[in-house]
């Protein structure tokens, strides 16, 4: 069986001294105690969390009242960070019940654009109906806004999501042009960190030597954008604004010292294995929390699975597919005992994620303070594709501007349109009023 | 469009439909293209002029850019395997609206192009420059050498002015801040990341008397070819050719497809073809319950794609057939392992051999052990998906998602109740049954293979029932078993449509379009006429319009 090859693998390895499934540290890192450190005034960030398939809302439900509410058994595992949460039931696409595409295809790929998907010929999970978004998607948004000086726009990890159709990709960065999650915890390495090792003047020399390349590869699409023709044009096009995203980041360096310290990354396994799932979701989480702790980027999203992925989840006992189990009815108590297992097992995860954030410190709190961290999933309830009462679960203060400790049931027909809305305020960009497709974006949902 | 497409017609005879339901491996037919003859006569009026269809930029897609990596700079590393995967259409990796480039593309892009400048300077430096010595030649003679004649490697094409400007300028302005080497590799790493490596951008040659269409230009049309049939840049003999007038008539370009079908390249596209139309590049991910099937052993992936490429290969180039063997064929290739694995007696060594199979239990690549996982779950057959395959992949009609509304649960293994029974609801059902009528019947039919893809006489204690029904193709009507099935397919002219439909898609990176129309017939009826030689096929997608020419687009200016 052929093995994803490692390409690129040089630092880290170089590092170890060909100590095959060691750890990789970098203690080589102290060399760069010259870089200045991060700045103390903390920036403030936005991360997606996403999972497929929907929930069990009767066991995601919290009971209670908005300031003082019982968690109930699927988010049990958040507990430990009650005060950080905000719980949000009741917000319901409802333009995910417009458009082209199939309940999946609509769930996902309108999940965070808000928007109808394009007319298209992608295979999505059921068959073909739908092509990509049709539009930003919030995460981009705010990076846009907020992600000018980072050394990454936004970060996007997967964990296990294979293919390349709509069902496979929640950020866009504009219409029909959806960015692609790394799953490979090593790749994901050495791009994010994989050049930290080499000495401050090997990195002025590549900056210079990448300022003129990049100089004359943006001239050169610049050039032939002009005399294309307008669809050719729109591909190309594309592509020197990407080839410029890269020009303009060169000089963001890295200041490694304090909270931001090069993870160590164990041992990877086969990111196309189910089997390793949990291990693999585990360390593209400690990647996505130490690219924010060293201001790496300040959007990221973590998607690990597809829409409705149909795999397993060997490691709870379950063999049967996750979207065979959603699909079946409500009478089949043992579904949905395992769709719940499933959805408590990923508030697990989620709640390691905060635990992570909360762990880094920053200012006087933690880096979870400056954060909206918010889980995102596909549907509410998988057998009837219910795309109203989305659970979303925000966490984080997002430097204060969300109120947390509070769960809020929002009633009536309200749009995911205005819960994004809402998010864009508390990531500092107060001027935003409709989000996604303007016909369903009625106003905002604040969090504050 | 069609009765399939609308709701797969409920009650009524599909075949009423005739050859309209059209359609594609996990796509549809948006340009409601017709898939049978039938109407050919009635459109043969429309088919004057030259109808070349659209002809969108193409960018490289993995394993063209691995492959041009390879034949430009004798670079083996594969440096696109860090690129994420492309985005598939209609079944295919290479479909040119697709390919847009994100930003993480880009900076890979940058990472791959610095890996392989600095490999290439550092062994090849003297090749680069073409025998050039700066010492005794002078640094700027060989600055220029390295630009036009190694850069004419990398666009695919002589450079013209603008281009030589634009990269001596590089050059120079490399060599000032650094050294002549540097300047070499950051130049090389600039080319690497041009459009014109990345992309095929055509410009296209004027025909007199003719507004609306251009000829491809020879260079164009030179990488045309060797895309097409090698998945890479041209070699000399083609470059040569382009500019030396040797692919300015249908049949030297004819000749030369000849000439690049005898290259081993042109094996490992075809294979690449039947990976993705036939789904075998799953075959590599595949997963199946180790608790049911603890003989699965990942070890057995390569070998089962290996089983699959070895009859491709026979029928397509050892004169093993017609592509109606591909389907049929009684026998298989195997390997001890493999043969081991299906308890069928075989070679004793690692080579693959040709081995008959019992009376029955073959059909060619239908009823190998590649196929039959890939279609299957994981810890069952999956006779919908195994008709839907059918239904869509070799037939080219569509059938649509079920409703959002449909709790569409596949039911769970149950030892005592067969797969065929477990399955039936979907046919009681009349909500399901206008479009599983369509599925069902012809995927019941592969019940003797598991969801391994082994042979299996009995399930839940019952004996295997694997009669079939194949409604909706132009032969239509029962049968027994895979074998019973082919010989209906065979009959079904739809099926040799549908095969000239993948091919186009997949030769010319796009969706077919009402302009492909005549070009689409007229491919199909020359397979059918050639006696469903794949190699002619190959070489009659280099004689249409859609090949040779590309329209005038008016839009070129700047907004």
């Amino acid at each position: 069986m052929i093995t994803r090859p490692l390409l690129h693998r040089r630092t880290v390895l170089r590092g170890l001294g060909g100590l095959g499934g060691a750890c990789i540290a970098l203690p080589l890192l102290e060399a760069m105690g010259a870089w200045d450190s991060p700045s103390p005034g903390a920036p403030r960030r936005f991360v997606v969390f996403w999972t497929p398939n929907g929930t069990i809302l009767d066991h995601w439900l919290p009971t209670g009242s908005e300031d003082d509410f019982t968690l109930s058994r699927i988010l049990k595992p958040l507990e430990e960070h009650h005060s950080d949460l905000l719980v949000v039931s009741g917000v319901d696409e409802l333009s995910a019940y417009q458009g082209p595409g199939d309940a999946h295809q609509k769930g996902t790929g309108q999940g965070l654009t808000c928007t109808e998907l394009q007319e298209g010929d992608f295979p999505g999970a059921d068959g073909l109906s739908a092509g990509w978004g049709d539009g930003i998607s919030v995460d981009q948004a705010i990076a846009d806004a907020i992600a000018e000086d980072t050394r990454f726009r936004s970060l996007e990890f997967g964990v296990h999501v294979y293919g390349a159709n709509v069902g496979s990709r929640i950020s866009y960065r504009g219409p029909a042009q959806p960015i692609p999650p790394e799953n490979d915890p090593k790749a994901a390495f050495d791009r994010i960190f994989g050049d930290l090792d080499v000495d401050p003047a090997e990195q002025m020399r590549r900056l210079a030597e990448r300022e003129l390349v990049l100089g004359a590869v943006s001239e050169d699409y610049d050039r032939l954008v002009k005399r294309a023709s307008a669809d050719d044009r729109q591909k190309l096009q594309a592509h020197l604004d990407a080839v410029r995203d890269l020009q303009m980041r060169l000089g963001s360096g890295v200041g490694v010292g304090g909270a931001c310290q090069v993870p160590e990354l164990g041992v990877v396994s086969d990111p196309d294995s189910v089997a390793n799932i949990p291990a693999n979701g585990l360390l593209q989480m400690d990647l996505l929390a130490m690219a924010l702790a060293c201001d790496l980027t300040r959007v990221a999203s973590i998607m690990w699975m597809n829409s409705a992925t149909n795999k397993p989840y060997p490691w709870l006992d379950i063999t049967e597919g996750h979207h065979e189990l959603a699909h079946r009815g409500d009478e089949d108590l043992d579904a949905r005992e395992k769709l719940t297992q499933i959805n408590v097992w990923y508030a697990e995860q989620f709640a390691y994620l905060i635990g992570k954030l909360k762990s880094i410190p920053e200012g006087e709190g933690t880096l979870l303070d400056n954060t909206v961290l918010i889980w995102v999933n596909e549907h509410q309830k998988g057998n009837v594709h219910d795309r109203h009462s989305i659970p979303y679960v925000i966490a984080g203060g997002g430097g204060g501007s969300i109120k947390t400790g509070r769960w809020l049931d929002v009633p009536g027909d309200v749009p995911h349109n205005n819960l994004m809305v809402g998010l864009m305020h508390a990531m500092g960009l107060e001027e935003v009023t409709s989000f996604g497709n303007p016909a369903y974006s009625t106003g905002s949902i604040e969090l504050g | 469009m069609t009765a399939l497409a609308s709701g797969c017609g409920g009650s009524r005879s599909p075949a009423a439909d005739e050859g309209e339901a059209t359609g594609g491996t996990g796509a549809g037919d948006p340009a409601g293209t017709s898939s049978g003859g039938e109407d050919t006569g009635a459109m043969a009026d429309a088919c004057d002029g030259r109808r070349p269809g659209p002809a969108p930029i193409r960018r490289l897609n993995r394993r063209e850019y691995d492959n041009t990596a390879r034949d430009l700079l004798l670079d083996d590393s594969r440096p696109a395997s860090a690129f994420p995967p492309e985005e598939e259409a209609l079944g295919f990796n290479n479909n040119a609206d697709a390919l847009v480039v994100t930003p993480i593309l880009a900076e890979l892009y940058l990472d791959a192009a610095e890996a392989l400048a600095a490999a290439a300077v550092a062994d090849h430096l003297p090749d680069l420059l073409g025998g050039c010595d700066p010492d005794q030649d002078g640094a700027d003679a060989c600055a220029d050498r390295f630009i036009k004649d190694f850069g004419r490697w990398v666009y695919r094409r002589p450079l013209d002015d603008d281009d030589v400007a634009a990269l001596s300028a590089l050059f120079s302005a490399a060599e000032d801040q650094f050294d002549f080497e540097t300047a070499v590799r950051l130049t090389l790493t600039a080319m690497l990341q041009s459009p014109h490596f990345l992309y095929r951008v055509e410009v296209g040659a004027p025909i007199e008397g003719d507004e609306d269409n251009l000829r491809v230009g020879p260079y164009e049309l030179a990488s045309r070819l060797s895309y097409f049939l090698w998945g890479t840049m041209p070699d000399a003999a083609l470059f040569n050719a382009a500019s030396s007038g040797g692919l300015d008539t249908a049949a030297q370009v004819a000749d030369e497809t000849r000439r690049m079908l005898a290259d081993p390249r042109a094996r490992e596209t075809v294979r690449d073809f039947h990976g993705q139309w036939l789904r075998l590049a799953h075959i590599d991910e595949l997963e199946k319950d180790p608790d049911l099937y603890p003989d699965f052993d990942p070890a057995l992936l390569p070998l089962l794609r290996a089983e699959a490429d070895a009859l491709i290969d026979d029928v397509v180039w050892e004169g093993g057939g017609d592509f109606g063997t591909l389907l049929s064929a009684p026998y298989t290739f195997l390997n001890k392992a493999l043969a081991d694995y299906y308890g069928v007696e075989g070679p004793s060594g690692d080579a693959f051999e040709r081995v008959d199979l019992p009376p029955g239990h073959a059909s060619g690549i239908l009823t190998q052990g590649g196929l039959m996982s890939v279609l299957a779950k994981h810890n069952q057959s999956d006779p919908i998906h195994r008709g839907k395959f059918v239904r869509e992949g070799l037939l080219c009609q569509l059938i649509p998602p079920p409703p959002d509304n449909v709790m569409a649960v596949p039911p769970e293994v149950d030892p005592d109740l067969p797969t065929r029974e477990r399955f039936e609801e979907h046919t009681k059902e009349p909500l399901c049954a206008g479009c599983h009528q369509m599925m069902d019947p012809i995927g019941f039919g592969f019940e003797h293979f598991d969801g391994i893809g082994r042979w299996r006489e009995i399930e839940a204690g019952q004996p295997i029932d694997a009669r079939g029904e194949l409604l909706g193709a132009t032969v239509s009507g029962e049968f027994d078993g895979v074998p019973g099935l082919a010989a209906l397919l065979d009959q079904s002219p739809e099926v040799d449509a549908c095969l000239t439909k993948q091919w186009f898609r997949y030769a010319y990176g796009r969706v077919e379009t009402l302009e492909d129309r005549c070009t689409l017939d007229a491919l199909s009826t020359r397979f059918s006429d050639s006696g469903r030689d794949i190699q002619d096929l190959l070489v009659a997608l280099t004689q249409t319009d859609a090949f040779l020419l590309r329209p005038v687009a008016g839009e070129g200016d700047p907004e």
